[in-house]
């Protein structure tokens, strides 16, 4: 299944009009990098707090190892100055960029018990405009 | 995109391809997730888990130690993929776990 995946994110139309992305399995770490090894970036989605940040420093650095040219940081559910400043503090320290942050968003709970798409169920959510200030940034560098 | 579980890496997976798409991209999504969700996060019903398509193990097979594909992305997506709104195209890499049927 991972050589699967890795091979057709490998044949992945690349044009500049052309977005291929790829939803990992949380755990194996060596596994979940290696199937990327095609991409032209990865982010790890870390939230605000250690055991998180470590995670995603592990997975940064594997995929970093393995020639990824962009490896960085998104992080999610950021209730205030001090995530901010602990993430980007992390970030520097560990030498990972940090791509963006996207607030804590209740509505994004409330569209999984919904059963919903965050975005169909508030689009205008703060957490969705979020994503879609990061969205370009993602694509460029 | 990757992420410790809950860290909230399908719902922006999701949200991000629905929103590269309506931006006009091309927009081609995996879920490489023994837990399947992210047809959830593009904005498919939750009664698609029953006949989410995933990848036959034969689009891979083994050369001179490597692996190629059998099959063309067109062909694969053709075959196996979803379509989810906005026209993002979903592939899904492996079937749901459900219980009693492996």
């Amino acid at each position: 299944m991972h050589v699967a995946v890795r091979s057709v994110v490998d044949i992945a139309p690349s044009a500049p009009e052309d977005v291929c992305i790829l939803d990992l399995e949380a755990s194996t770490e060596h596994l979940l990098v290696a199937t990327a090894r095609h991409a032209d970036a990865m982010y790890a989605v870390v939230e605000p707090y250690g055991t998180s940040l470590e995670t995603g420093r592990r997975v940064a650095l594997l995929a970093r190892d393995l020639g990824l040219p962009r490896v960085a940081l998104i992080a999610n559910k950021v209730r205030g100055e001090q995530d901010m400043e602990a993430v980007a503090e992390y970030a520097t320290a560990n030498e990972i960029e940090l791509a963006g942050a996207i607030p804590y968003d209740e509505s994004f709970l409330e569209a999984d018990r919904a059963g919903l798409a965050p975005l169909d169920y508030e689009p205008g959510a703060r957490g969705v405009r979020a994503i879609h200030e990061l969205a370009p940034r993602l694509l460029s560098g | 995109m990757a992420g410790k579980g809950g860290a909230g890496k399908t719902s922006i997976t999701g949200t991000l391809a629905r929103l590269f798409a309506q931006d006009g991209y091309r927009v081609l999504a995996i879920d490489n997730d023994l837990n399947p969700n992210l047809f959830l996060a593009l904005g498919l019903p939750a009664e698609r888990m029953r006949d989410l398509p995933t990848f036959p193990a034969e689009i891979v097979r083994q050369v001179n130690g490597g692996y190629e594909l059998t099959m063309s992305l067109d062909e694969i997506c053709a075959d196996c993929s979803l379509a989810a709104p906005d026209g993002v195209t979903l592939l899904v890499a492996a079937q749901p776990k459900q219980a009693g049927t492996g």
